[in-house]
């Protein structure tokens, strides 16, 4: 049975409760311990910084040639907090419901109030570490306003508000290894975790500039390795995004939830041909001002201005008069998805809608939307040298964001002692759907805030005194890995891992995207399956294993988005409803929005690996709702 | 003490060497300048001001005193520059483009240095250590005369223009005067105090030569 | 759109830090104007890969022009001739059927080539580890309005801020100086209120060590600013210098 291991007492002073009566660490014993923290995003930079000023002695990896790359870098919109500085109502309670309504009551009430409550003081730090926030013209900082929320709470800088906040962690992260508590292990690939005596206690990682495996032993480790996105090969993750380590500590025993929730964004730049790598997102507040349209005849392959007004379909203004084009991402996705489903999708591919901002042009002028998303605007017209000041942009939904991950409990401890998962590897805070400038947020908390305090609870509990790396667990892992590496290379068929990885996104896009049915799942769930099986055979990795060897690499994640997939369709199979990300036709209300089954599935799905070619097993952990009414969204 | 050391060896250190030195020569050569000009009002006029200078001994001494210290700096330190900065590349591209930051004055300032340094001992040489007796006007007269010297001056002034075209903005720029409503002007400031090189000195060797009685 | 393109590619080619490298010449064919960079280079890798070669290394990650993971010398240009582009987010609609492209990686000796185009910015970390940041403890800041900041200098630090340390920089300087990266952190910590109380200690550290990393000096060729891929200014570099002045003659900090 899952323990959620949430503390008692009233929702607002459950965390307080909770950081008083957990073990602390003396300062002096802190350097007797060594924690291994694997990536150096948002959640890991902050973590490792946040333990090394603590005292302890931290060894910080990352697969980047430095910890500053990490995809936190990437978000673009900002950072919730409930600061209220707007005078507009908000409060940590506010910021709590929104969040646990966006995320369609799947997530844990205890877990999102924290987050909510440690919002301001993640603000109060970024500032002290110098990342130049916006600000009113008297020098106060600026708040705006963003998806699923209304009050402005976002806090933002320019379009780079993750970078900044990540450089701030980093630098962090740096001021540690300057001072001797941190260590930075960067250009290393965690392939396996370490357990003995069922305590987490080490990992194996992947030297990838020498090709050497070398063993680390810790008294934790904390997996901050972000998403799982890049298992429909398409996203806006990185490139060298993946759910390997997470995926090696579910094969060692941490169970991982919910996999089945996706997060898909609706205004990204659409494909442009086979070769496609990667997504780019516009931002979402670009909807604030666009009108999405399609022609209403299918097929229609007239330029966007020649197609007169009464031939073309605002299909979401339709739809849902009241939010029109601001409908949450979800439901703008699936209906984008769905014109072009009909055949009325536009552009080379057919797989695109517009977004026309001829009409906010002609009300506001040219000069107040530039100020307003010129930068965007550039970035579009860089990509795809079409100007949208004159034409139409063309955007279509891709994969954005993961809300499942290893399973925690409330202090962020998979189900392998010694082994804590953050940040968006964990499946924490956002339950089916995560609203925006809130990944930001959830990150830090937990890097900054959360496990400086829960970590030396487990820390004093277990004692200091590492597992030698002479242990025989280490030497069986290293034997496994050394047996895959040795038999990817070896291999030698005629697909690339790129050819494979790309089929594997279509099934994955195709039967598990953002519209489900049990008949696409279960297609999915006979092709990944035989897919493997092809890509175990019939792969060319070329290369040698003691190189600096990309291609090896990428192998190895795309084995194991192989076994994955697998299990993200069972989970979507096994869940007899639709919430936020996970949408399944069977499940729909007559407004086409997502049907809960909160009778039956008011839980966190947690899957248990069993062996190889076993069926995985499928916990639950109840979600109980003290302080919030279960409601039904509606948008029209 | 050491921290004197400390901070001028450093690259920024350094570069601050430059830009005061640098400055200093600029200030030379403009009052250089401003007493070479009484050529245009003939021999007398110049001859007039070589005296008066001359009577004020004492000062240009230690002004003398000074350019050679600077001279030692900027010469010295511009070439350690130069050694650790071809040093740093490590490895020559073997596509190399300019991207609109570099111009010829720029590129060339470790080369036009060295020219200005070659320019400077002639010039002393041939002025400074000429043979006693003869005014500093007849000096002048003789050595524009000869072709080889003429044209050595006349063309090493748009040499020594190169060098303060991108010399003066840079040290400006070094000694952190850069701000965006004044650094344009600092730039065009900079660009004409190389012409005024080229005119007021590269023409003189001309004027001269014009204004000197035919060398019996 | 237009048809696709036949290219022929001369990258280099190096298998370790001591080998000696070399320009080997590739056909890039049926490439499509609107692939990038990258992703002309994934199919010349596929290509490659096929062919039973080992395929070109190059770092790369987000491929949305904010990481600073990639970043090549091509045609003699860092990160391309586009002005305010990374290499990931340069198209292939800005070349021709037939072009010769030359791809080498950033050339300093600071940078040690790994492999291919593929170097190791290390010394950027390692610059960044001596005071590029402000010494706040989890748990120590005050609330966050407490020191207003004029949004003008919010704005000012933010440009400097947004450098993504991706080292083109130092490729496009002639002398391989990183002072443009230095200096915009030194700049933008400067700026706020925030970081002026380490600024004499941070200036001075971060100067020195990348002096000891064996970069170039400045020359104020502003090569640095006109091939940054976030266009920041070389009115940082100078705010360093001033920085560095303050240090040397107004501070304790030797």
């Amino acid at each position: 049975m899952l323990q959620s291991n949430v503390p008692s007492g009233p929702l607002a002073d459950k965390w307080t409760n909770r950081k008083n009566e957990l073990l602390l660490v003396n300062p002096a014993n802190r350097r007797k311990y060594t924690v291994l923290v694997v990536g150096t995003g948002l959640a890991g930079a902050s973590a490792a910084a946040a333990l090394g000023e603590q005292g302890y002695n931290v060894k910080s990896f990352c697969i980047s040639d430095s910890p500053r790359r990490a995809h936190s870098i990437a978000a673009q919109g900002g950072i919730n907090a409930a600061k209220n500085y707007t005078n507009d109502g908000d409060s940590v309670f506010r910021l709590f419901y929104d969040t646990i309504k966006g995320g369609d009551f799947r997530a844990r009430e205890a877990n999102v109030f924290r987050l909510a409550e440690i919002s301001n003081l993640i603000i109060d730090h970024c500032v002290a570490q110098g990342i130049p926030f916006a600000r009113e013209y008297g020098g106060l900082l600026a708040n705006r306003s963003f998806g699923g929320a209304q009050v402005s709470r976002t806090f933002y800088a320019r379009g780079q508000t993750g970078q900044q906040l990540l450089l701030g962690a980093y630098g962090a992260l740096l001021r540690q290894a300057a001072a001797g508590r941190v260590t930075l292990l960067p250009r290393r690939e965690m392939l396996d975790l370490i357990v003995a005596d069922g305590r987490a206690c080490g990992i194996l990682a992947r030297n990838l500039v020498t090709g050497a495996l070398e063993s680390y032993a810790g008294d934790a480790v904390l997996l901050c390795t972000g998403g799982y996105g890049n298992a429909y090969y398409l996203s806006t993750n990185a490139m060298n995004s993946n759910v390997t380590a997470a995926w090696r500590c579910y094969k060692r025993g941490a169970f991982f939830a919910n996999p089945c929730f996706t997060q898909i964004h609706p205004t990204c730049i659409p494909v442009s041909g086979h070769y496609q790598s990667k997504l780019t997102l516009m931002s979402e507040s670009l909807r604030n001002d666009g009108r999405v349209w399609v022609p209403k005849k299918p097929g229609d392959d007239r330029p966007p201005r020649l197609i007169p007004e009464d031939e073309r379909d605002y299909y979401l203004e339709r739809k849902y008069p009241s939010f029109g084009n601001l409908v949450p991402r979800d439901v703008a996705s699936r209906n984008a998805k769905a014109v072009c489903d009909e055949g009325r999708g536009v552009g080379p591919t057919g797989r695109a809608v517009y977004l026309d901002f001829a009409d906010a042009i002609a009300r506001d002028g040219k000069a107040a939307i530039e100020k307003k998303y010129g930068n965007l605007f550039a970035m579009y017209e860089k990509i795809t040298a079409q100007n949208p000041y004159e034409t139409p942009m063309m955007i279509y939904p891709a994969i954005h964001y993961t809300m499942g991950g290893l399973w925690v409990d409330y202090n962020l401890m998979t189900t392998i002692p010694g082994l804590f998962a953050l940040g968006e590897a964990n499946f924490s805070d956002h339950g089916a759907n995560r609203l925006g400038a809130s990944a930001l947020m959830q990150g830090l908390a937990d890097g900054y805030f959360i496990i400086p305090y829960t970590l030396p609870d487990y820390l004093a509990q277990k004692g200091p005194g590492t597992v030698s790396t002479d242990h025989p667990a280490f030497k069986e892992a290293r034997e496994k890995v050394e047996q895959d590496v040795g038999a990817l290379l070896s291999i030698k068929g005629e697909r690339t891992v790129d050819d494979i990885h790309r089929e594997l996104g279509r099934i994955m896009w195709e039967y598990c995207g953002m519209s489900r049915n049990d008949e696409g799942l279960k297609t999915a769930l006979e092709q990944i399956p035989k897919l493997r099986e092809e890509f175990w055979q019939n792969v060319r990795v070329p290369g040698k294993a003691a190189d600096f060897n990309q291609a090896l690499e990428k192998a190895g994640r795309v084995a194991d988005f192989l076994e994955f997939g697998e299990l993200l369709a069972k989970d979507a199979l096994a869940r007899r409803e639709s919430c936020g990300g996970h949408f399944n036709e069977a499940f729909q209300t007559e407004e086409n929005e997502a049907l809960r089954d909160d009778e039956n599935f008011c839980h966190v799905a947690a899957w248990e690996y069993r062996g190889e070619g076993e069926e995985p097993g499928r916990h639950e952990e109840p979600l109980v709702f003290e302080n919030v009414h279960l409601t039904q969204r509606s948008y029209k | 003490m050491s921290w004197v050391k400390d901070a001028f060896t450093t690259s920024v250190g350094k570069k601050l060497l430059m830009a005061v030195t640098g400055l200093g020569f600029l200030g030379f050569l403009a009052g250089h300048l401003a007493g070479n000009l009484t050529i245009y009002w003939g021999a007398d006029a110049f001859v007039a001001y070589a005296e008066h200078l001359h009577s004020l001994e004492p000062l240009v001494k230690a002004a003398e005193a000074g350019l050679i210290v600077f001279l030692v700096v900027h010469a010295g330190t511009g070439l350690w520059l130069f050694a650790q900065n071809r040093a740093a590349r490590g490895g020559r591209y073997a596509r190399n483009k300019w991207a609109g930051g570099r111009t010829v004055f720029s590129a060339t300032m470790p080369y036009t240095g060295v020219l200005i340094l070659v320019f400077v001992a002639i010039h002393l040489a041939t002025f400074k250590f000429a043979p006693e007796g003869e005014n500093v006007w007849e000096v002048a007269a003789y050595v524009f005369s000869q072709p080889l010297c003429f044209w050595f001056y006349t063309l090493s002034m748009p040499v020594v223009a190169l060098h303060v075209g991108h010399g003066l903005w840079s040290a400006v720029q070094t000694l952190g005067g850069n701000h965006p409503k004044y650094m344009p002007a600092v730039r065009v400031v900079s660009l004409a105090a190389a012409a005024v090189v080229i005119l007021g000195f590269g023409l003189l060797p001309t004027a001269v030569s014009f204004l000197a009685e035919p060398i019996p | 759109m237009t048809g696709t393109m036949n290219l022929t590619l001369l990258v280099w080619r190096q298998a370790g830090t001591s080998d000696k490298g070399r320009l080997v010449s590739y056909e890039a064919r049926d490439i499509s104007p609107d692939m990038s960079f990258l992703e002309m280079l994934d199919v010349v890798n596929e290509g490659l890969t096929q062919k039973g070669e080992e395929p070109i290394a190059f770092d790369h990650d987000c491929r949305e022009g904010i990481c600073g993971m990639c970043g090549a010398v091509v045609n003699g240009r860092a990160h391309g001739a586009e002005k305010g582009t990374t290499l990931c987010q340069l198209h292939m609609r800005h070349f021709s059927d037939g072009d010769v492209i030359y791809i080498e990686p950033w050339r300093s000796r600071a940078f040690p080539v790994v492999k291919d185009l593929v170097v190791d910015r290390s010394a950027l970390d390692r610059i960044f580890m001596a005071g590029g940041y402000i010494s706040v403890n989890t748990g120590q800041a005050p609330e966050a309005n407490t020191i207003p900041v004029p949004p003008e200098k919010a704005e000012t630090a933010m440009d400097a801020a947004a450098c993504i340390g991706c080292g083109a920089c130092v490729a496009a300087c002639p002398n391989a100086s990183a002072m443009l990266f230095v200096c915009a952190k030194v700049s933008q910590l400067a700026i706020l209120p925030q970081g002026r109380p380490e600024a004499a200690r941070r200036v001075l550290a971060m100067i020195r060590k990348m002096d000891e990393e064996k970069f170039g000096n400045c020359g104020n060729e502003r090569e640095c600013e006109a091939e940054c891929p976030k266009e920041i200014s070389i009115s940082h570099i100078a705010r360093a210098n001033r920085e560095y002045i303050k240090a040397v003659l107004g501070s304790r900090e030797k």
